[in-house]
């Protein structure tokens, strides 16, 4: 089975800081990855290299076995790679329904007319509902998205990177800042979109309850580089782990 | 061949005085992160404020040594009351209040000091030309080019060596995290914002007695200035050091060989440079 | 929405009535602050929704304003055919400058497209053979309404063309805003990242309604060169840019409306101040810097924010 997505050799160097190097890994079709490692090891430089927006300093990118190297990020996105981002990314001033129904409209590839396009419309917010629908905010759809709290604003990113329909969800530390019960929630809420959509997942955590809750694989990076890959007791029982992290579990 | 010494000398002047209004601009963008639409007024309060402290005192070095710091305290007073309330909001807003600003310091000075332009007169041993080998140079010019290079020297060994250099850089590195460790960051963006404006004050004394004090000044050098960034890239010293040169030079030679077009090169480089290298020569890469 | 409605139907009804009612010099005025509305309008389109803030709008007016008064004086068209001129020439022109100006954001952009207003600006004030250098071009006619029409030469015609034109430009603008271009117009300014993430590049967007809103522009200068009768270099030049900008945030930025209402009050304001002291211009800047401040969202935008509490 082809990997759905596969770097090779990915590095990334800013100067002389080598913020990524060497990393290979191979994530296939409907597995949830969790990519972990202490801060600064590089986890959200390597998402912004497998989703478009930095281009790498060596090595490539391959989904669904096309090189996407060379693509940007809007391209790669239009290929089925959606993502949210460390610190929460939305539109503010729009209200929660147009922060989703822009995410479908720039997906489907359909051209921005002008004037007139009201059936085009309703048909993306009906998609636009529904992925509201399935992250549980469509009560909140006319407020802007400002006013939502820390927790529904990072549901409302999902929301939006879901309503694309993507093939592989990026998922930048999605319960950062959560509290206990929220991110139960989440992790509930992810996993039941995951199954619901057949969605690929490569996640970026922290909290490793969460990592070891969904992840059936789990990459571990240090200083920019992959030192260990498995399922999660292999991990939770490496030695290199235990040693990069000075002690276990934050 | 004299002619190319002179070409040469002459792109270091202009390079120089570039330097000086395009350092502060670099320093306040990548450091503070505010877009002072504004700096260039700062350059023509100096200039004018140059004129006024000749006038006064009947010497030019008080003007260099006085008008600076007050240019400084002038930007550094406008910076804690208006600034101060923007810098939350969208850059949207700080480009408006810097427009607004410079509209109104403009204003005052053509209310205080008129339309016609103010000559000043370069003290008595800087006048006339210095011998260089077969070349005649103003010597007036040789002391701006010396100037540049000190000043140019000065702020960059104070960013690098210094304590208060290093709290500056922190500050421009991750603010938040700075404010923690005990630096007064809100101190620090007023004097940064102030010493800014002092360089601009700077550059606009020396230039006075070259250039004369005019209204009309302050937009002249703030998108000469603002090229000097793009290119050079913003919050790095090298990079305004780097960018002067390249915009005195291409300046310098375009008027001397292609007169009408000289600004179509300017604007052609800035374009490549976005286009290629947007972050610029110096400039690290977001 | 029915108080919009209502307000609408009354404000077009007001500027039905106008001619019959208004003095010569009150129509004149009132002329005047829609050509101006219409120029803040078209500013609204790129600052208000798409947040690009551009301190060369005015080159835009510029072009339209000399070409508008060419056609009439060397080839005595129809006005509406002198109005086209401006608009294309604006829009031909805001083309590359976009193009390159779309190439950067914030800060950049904003000095990018003043360094390009100041060129065109220089070309103005230089090239003496067709623009007349700086005194500009004098002696714009204004002509008839199509080939063997009515002239426009009264001022109750020449009023009902502009308000026309302001009137029919602030429904198309509207149109454009309330599109699925509109909208991805709006995401960019909320957040430009975000929306490449979502899988669109969005400089082409940032381009058309820089073209969009530059022809706009230029069809407010093709109408102020026939109604005052002249072109000069002084409607490229940035400080009438930055006066646009003023009108936009007086009015209300983003609202399309606000900037016709800002750009009215601004001018009265200047009208009112000038009377009294010529240091008006440094008033306007010190009211423009509270504004920026206090009520960054305008007359319109706070109006409409109270209401909304209500």
């Amino acid at each position: 089975m082809t990997a759905l997505l596969e770097t090779r050799g990915l590095g990334r160097a800013f100067g002389a800081l080598q913020a990524v190097a060497g990393v290979s890994l191979a994530v296939e079709p409907g597995e949830v990855r969790a990519v972990i490692g202490p801060n600064g090891a590089g986890k959200t430089t390597l998402f912004h290299l497998i989703s478009g927006l930095l281009a790498p300093t060596s090595g490539r990118v391959l989904f669904r076995g096309d090189d996407v190297t060379a693509l940007p990020a809007p391209a790669r996105c239009r290929r089925g790679i959606s993502r949210t981002f460390q610190i929460t990314s939305i539109f503010p001033e729009l209200s929660v329904l147009e922060n989703v129904r822009i995410a479908v409209q720039l997906r489907s590839g359909g051209n921005f007319r002008l004037v007139g396009g009201r059936a085009t419309l309703e048909a993306t917010e009906q998609r636009a509902r529904a992925s509201l629908g399935s992250l549980g905010l469509l009560g909140r759809a006319e407020e802007p998205a400002s006013t939502l709290p820390h927790g529904d604003q990072r549901l409302l990113e999902i929301a939006m990177a879901v309503a694309q329909e993507p093939e592989l969800l990026l998922l930048d530390e999605p319960t950062q800042g959560l509290s206990p019960e929220d991110t139960v929630a989440t992790v509930a809420v992810i996993r039941q979109v995951a199954r619901e959509r057949k969605l690929t997942i490569i996640l970026v955590e922290h909290d490793m309850d969460v990592v070891f809750d969904l992840a059936d694989r789990i990459s571990v990076l240090h200083f920019g580089q992959l030192i260990a890959e498995g399922t999660p007791d292999q991990i939770r029982a490496n030695a290199d782990v235990q040693r990069a992290y000075l002690g276990g579990a934050e | 061949m004299a002619n190319l010494g002179e070409q040469l000398l002459n792109a270091l002047t202009l390079a120089g005085l570039l330097f000086l209004v395009s350092a502060g601009l670099s320093l306040v963008f990548g450091i503070l992160r505010v877009v002072n639409f504004a700096h260039g007024v700062f350059y023509m309060l100096g200039a004018y404020l140059g004129y006024t402290t000749v006038m006064l005192t009947g010497w030019f070095w008080p003007a260099l040594v006085i008008v600076p710091p007050v240019v400084g305290v002038l930007g550094a007073l406008l910076e804690s009351s208006t600034l101060r309330f923007i810098y939350r909001r969208p850059p949207i807003y700080q480009l408006l209040l810097t427009f607004g600003l410079a509209l109104i310091l403009e204003e005052a000075l053509r209310i205080l000091y008129g339309p016609t332009a103010k000559g000043i007169d370069p003290p008595a041993y800087l006048q006339g030309a210095f011998a260089l080998g077969t070349l005649l140079y103003p010597r007036y010019r040789l002391f701006v080019i010396g100037l540049g290079l000190v000043v140019a020297v000065a702020v960059w060994l104070f960013l690098r060596k210094t304590r208060a250099g290093l709290v500056i850089r922190a500050v421009a590195q991750n603010s938040e995290m700075a404010d923690c460790l005990g630096a007064d960051v809100a101190r620090v963006r007023t004097l940064v914002f102030g010493a800014a404006c002092a360089l601009a004050g700077l550059g606009g004394v020396a230039a006075a007695p070259m250039t004369t004090a005019y209204l009309g000044m302050g937009i002249g050098v703030i998108v000469d200035a603002f090229v000097v960034v793009v290119i050079g890239g913003l919050g790095s010293i090298g990079g305004s050091i780097a960018g002067s040169l390249i915009v005195g030079a291409a300046q310098t030679w375009g008027a001397f060989y292609l007169p009408e077009t000289a600004m179509v090169i300017m604007y052609a480089v800035m374009g490549a440079i976005l286009i290629f290298r947007p972050w610029g020569l110096f400039g690290e890469e977001e | 929405m029915r108080g919009t409605r209502a307000l609408a139907a009354v404000a077009l009804v007001a500027l039905a009535v106008v001619p019959w009612v208004a003095a010569r010099h009150q129509l004149s005025l009132l002329t005047d602050l829609l050509i101006y509305g219409l120029f803040a309008l078209s500013l609204d389109l790129i600052m208000g929704y798409t947040g690009m803030v551009s301190f060369g709008h005015a080159a835009y007016f510029g072009l339209g304003a000399y070409a508008s008064a060419l056609v009439l004086i060397h080839f005595a068209q129809p006005v509406p055919v002198a109005l086209l001129a401006g608009a294309l020439l604006a829009g031909a022109v805001a083309l590359p400058v976009g193009w390159f100006s779309t190439r950067a954001t914030g800060i950049y952009f904003a000095m990018l497209t003043l360094a390009f207003a100041q060129f065109l600006y220089t070309v103005a004030y230089k090239w003496r053979d067709l623009t007349g250098g700086s005194d500009g071009i004098a002696g714009v006619p204004k002509t008839a309404l199509f080939w063997g029409g009515p002239s426009l030469a009264s001022p109750q015609a020449f009023y009902a063309l502009v308000a026309a034109c302001v009137v029919l430009s602030l429904v198309l603008c509207r149109a454009v805003v309330r599109s699925p271009f509109g909208h991805a117009l709006e995401a960019i300014r909320e957040n430009e990242r975000r929306f490449m993430s979502l899988g669109r590049d969005p400089r082409p967007f940032k381009l058309a309604v820089f073209v969009i809103a530059a022809v706009f522009a230029g069809l407010a200068g093709a109408l102020f060169a026939p109604f005052r009768g002249f072109a000069s270099p002084e409607v490229m030049f940035w400080v009438f840019s930055g006066q646009g900008l003023m009108m936009v945030i007086m009015g209300g930025i983003g609202t399309l409306v606000g900037p016709i209402l800002g750009a009215m009050v601004f001018i009265l304001i200047q009208e009112v101040l000038s009377s009294y002291t010529e240091h008006w211009m440094i008033l306007t800047g010190v009211v423009f810097v509270l504004m920026v401040i206090f009520l960054p969202d305008g007359l319109v935008g706070t109006a409409r924010r109270l209401r909304a509490r209500v």
